[in-house]
């Protein structure tokens, strides 16, 4: 067997788009090449459907795991370029199949051929019994069985136009669409577990998520921060070239708490994390806010209280988790790596600016006169003045 | 910088740094080995275990076992010893590593006996001794000098009154507080079952510290594998720490009347300090014989600790808002609530430790630098006073 492999990558939407797929596949390439090393002498090639890298054994495996965290990728398997002869194919199970085997017990196998090149002169059950048989006849004292429904070892053979390809994988991919093709938009982090899933959701969607974090810095010390960039890098693996813009808030918080109504708080200072994330979208052209809520989770989330939130921005506003329970919600978090992060006990408020008895049905008007007593828009200049922006990719 | 929170840990001394370097590539053979440069490494930390003994005045009745510092020493010893069902009493205001391994024989029936109501200011009333007799008590577990407040139990009474009230109960002490900061008294030695030490509070390496125990008792190992250390804890020792623990532990003890002198004067600029500014600050022990000049812990309600440690900290000035190993905890310290003090005084604290290095000048900073920050966070602390 040569050194040389094939990664056969296969598309999720992408399969189902029209004129625009050169678009999206030209996208997906980009994301593929971006997260993978540029110095290994990988030879990329777009044949009809799929995507095929070639390159070295030694390099595959790290690479096809890095696979694993791009969008728009429903599968992808690692494989080994065949000549069009039924004999060398089988001899190629044998050697993947036989060190299987154990004494005793029987293993079930079959073979599954695809024939995209129909000039190849055998269907794909006719290359499926001729391979699998010469398998058979080498291996069937030994335990091996035929099962086509219930099978322990897959045999796949792809052939194609200019080549064969067989694999002994399948792996899995994140599916959904290439990010970047959707656009860019915001995600506010607080440091808990929705918000980052609410993020890879959208990243999912074919968007790059920037976030924004509001910093309680120096009422709650730095171990905030240093969580929410863990984080944002976690989710950053997912799409790359994402920024974290670190907003202080400390100082609007301290004006809301001394100067509104104490039940009205919590909602008053996410109106002005919503008013800044807005100025932020502008200002960086991104497309929509997206955010962990999920509808009645807790007393900021009730149908009044996002529609108080809601308001102040004329930002498209994307809430994936809204009909989502916690259970759902953490087992995404444990699937994509942000679960561990997010359970680490940090305060992501100090508790004197927290209400005895928040408001769950907050009234707009109300809410209004409230933000006449603080000097609303120079709170919001000065926090924005002072954004510290974090560029993922360099950390 | 300027860092007051020795009591949670201390920089390494930078000759200790130098001396670790040498060790670390020197003293790399396994000290279970029988070839020659494993003997040589046997006798290194044979002669450290000496050298610390002789430093602190333990005679050779007790043993000397290194661990990794002081959690694993309390619970070595208190494990080993009871575990699980030998009767044990507590005074309710020790580190977690006691009261939660004390805590951890209640799975298996045996409720350790609280004495809160005999604390005293931070100490141990004797006038309880005849309850351990009557309760059966195995084990009095106590801390030489208190984490979070620096109060003193002063061993020797507890044992001249353990001999006569309640013989057959043995005392253990958490001396990682004491050593280096306190005078430890030599004669000690001889009614104590168990004392443990930390290196990393005394500037010297984390990652090691001390068990040291009566050599009449059995300890149970709590880690099993081979037969080092008296067959009481398994692992290859660490020679290069043990070394270096050897120097810390000498340095720290030959220069203790110096470094209590000089802490006595921090302490008391501090306090001075305090009680000069227009704050309303309550101090959370006395400070006299039964303290440590280590350390001073002060409550300053309404404005809560933990705020005025982070606005502190945007000054790179370092200080303590309790146990280090509850600090995330949500809950006020057990310590002060143990003490008497409300909820409110004990979330409203700071602990404030020196070392040998801090200057008279650290102390001016940090008190302007507090009174600022107090005085800039005491509105919005009122108004909650006020709104519940």
């Amino acid at each position: 067997m040569n050194d040389q492999r094939t990664i056969l990558i296969r598309y999720d939407e992408i399969g189902l788009k029209g004129q625009n797929r050169k678009y999206f596949e030209k996208i997906l390439l980009k994301n593929i090449k971006r997260a993978l090393p540029g110095d290994k002498g990988i030879v990329y090639r777009i044949p009809r459907g799929r995507i095929m890298l070639d390159l070295s054994e030694s390099v595959a495996t790290a690479c096809a795991d890095q696979l694993s965290f791009i969008p728009g990728i429903a599968s992808y398997s690692v494989g080994t370029s065949v000549n069009p002869d039924f004999d060398e194919m089988a001899a190629l199970g044998v050697q993947w199949i036989e060190p299987l085997l154990k004494p005793g017990e029987t293993l079930r196998f079959c073979v599954r051929a695809r024939r995209s090149a129909k000039t190849f002169p055998a269907t794909s059950p006719e290359i499926n019994f001729e391979v699998g048989s010469r398998i058979m006849s080498r291996l069937g004292e030994k335990g091996l069985v035929v099962d086509i429904k219930n099978s322990d070892f897959t045999l796949e053979i792809e052939v194609g136009n200019n080549e064969i390809i067989m694999f002994d994988n399948r792996h899995p991919g994140l599916c959904g669409l290439p990010v970047g093709s959707s656009g860019d938009i915001l995600c506010m982090l607080s440091g808990g577990i929705d918000s980052p899933v609410a993020a890879y959701l959208m990243a999912c969607r074919g968007c790059r998520v920037h976030f924004v974090f509001y910093d309680n810095q120096p009422f709650l010390g730095r171990g905030g921060y240093e969580k929410v960039l863990k984080l944002s890098k976690i989710i950053n693996r997912y799409q790359g070239r994402a920024k974290l813009f670190v907003v202080p808030f400390q100082d609007v918080q301290v004006a809301i708490r001394d100067h509104c109504k104490e039940e009205n708080r919590v909602v008053l200072y996410r109106r002005m994390m919503y008013r800044i994330a807005d100025a932020i979208s502008r200002q960086y052209q991104l497309q929509g806010l997206v955010t962990g809520e999920s509808l009645g989770q807790v007393a900021s989330q009730t149908l009044e209280n996002l529609a108080a939130v809601t308001c102040v921005t004329s930002m498209n506003i994307f809430r994936p988790l809204i009909g989502m329970n916690k259970e759902g919600i953490i087992k995404e978090a444990k699937k994509i790596g942000t679960y561990e992060v997010s359970i680490e006990p940090q305060p992501d408020c100090c508790s004197v600016f927290m209400p005895t008895r928040p408001v769950t049905r907050s009234k707009i008007p109300v809410l209004e006169r409230d933000e006449e007593k603080i000097l609303l828009e120079k709170l919001q200049v000065e926090a924005i003045a002072n954004i510290e922006t974090i560029y993922l990719d360099d950390l | 910088m300027i860092y007051l929170d020795s009591a949670a840990t201390t920089p390494m001394d930078p000759e200790i740094i130098s001396s670790l370097q040498e060790y670390m590539r020197d003293q790399f053979a396994n000290s279970g080995a029988v070839y020659g440069i494993g003997l040589d490494a046997k006798k290194k930390i044979e002669e450290a275990a000496e050298r610390i003994a002789s430093a602190l005045g333990v005679p050779p009745s007790h043993n000397v076992v290194f661990t990794s510092g002081g959690t694993e020493s309390n619970n070595l010893f208190i494990k080993g010893l009871c575990f699980p069902d030998k009767k044990n009493a507590y005074l309710g205001l020790e580190h977690p590593s006691i009261i939660e391994t004390l805590h951890s024989f209640k799975n298996f029936g045996n409720e350790p006996f609280s004495l809160l109501e005999f604390n005293r200011e931070g100490r141990l009333d004797l006038s309880c001794l005849p309850l351990l007799k009557e309760k059966r008590i195995k084990l009095l577990c106590l801390s030489h000098v208190n984490n979070e407040l620096g109060t003193i139990n002063d061993p020797s009474p507890i044992i001249s009154g353990l001999e006569k009230e309640s013989p057959q109960t043995r005392l253990f002490l958490d001396g990682v507080q004491a050593v280096g900061k306190i005078k430890i008294n030599k004669s000690m030695w001889t009614g104590l079952a168990g004392y443990s030490i930390s290196g990393h509070k005394i500037h010297g390496p984390k990652g090691i510290g001390l068990l040291i125990y009566d050599s009449k008792l059995t300890l149970n190992p709590q880690l099993h594998g081979g037969k080092q250390q008296f067959g009481v804890r398994a692992g290859t020792l660490p020679t290069p720490l043990i070394m270096a623990l050897a120097k810390t532990v000498e340095r720290a003890v030959a220069r203790q009347q110096e470094t209590q002198e000089h802490f006595k004067k921090l302490q008391e600029h501090l306090i001075e300090g305090l009680k000069k500014r227009e704050i309303p600050i309550v101090f959370n022990s006395s400070y006299g014989e039964f303290q440590s000049p280590a350390m001073v812990n002060f409550s300053f309600p309404p404005v809560e600790g933990e705020v005025m440690v982070h606005h502190l900290e945007k000054e790179e000035i370092f200080v303590g808002m309790g146990s280090a190993c509850s600090a995330h905890s949500k809950e006020p310290s057990k310590i002060l609530t143990g003490m008497g003090l409300t909820e409110e005084q004990a979330r409203c604290s700071l602990r404030v430790s020196f070392s040998k290095d801090n200057k008279l000048d650290e102390i001016n900073i940090f008190l302007h630098a507090f009174e600022k920050a107090y005085q800039k966070l005491l509105p919005t602390f009122k108004k909650r006073a006020v709104d519940e």
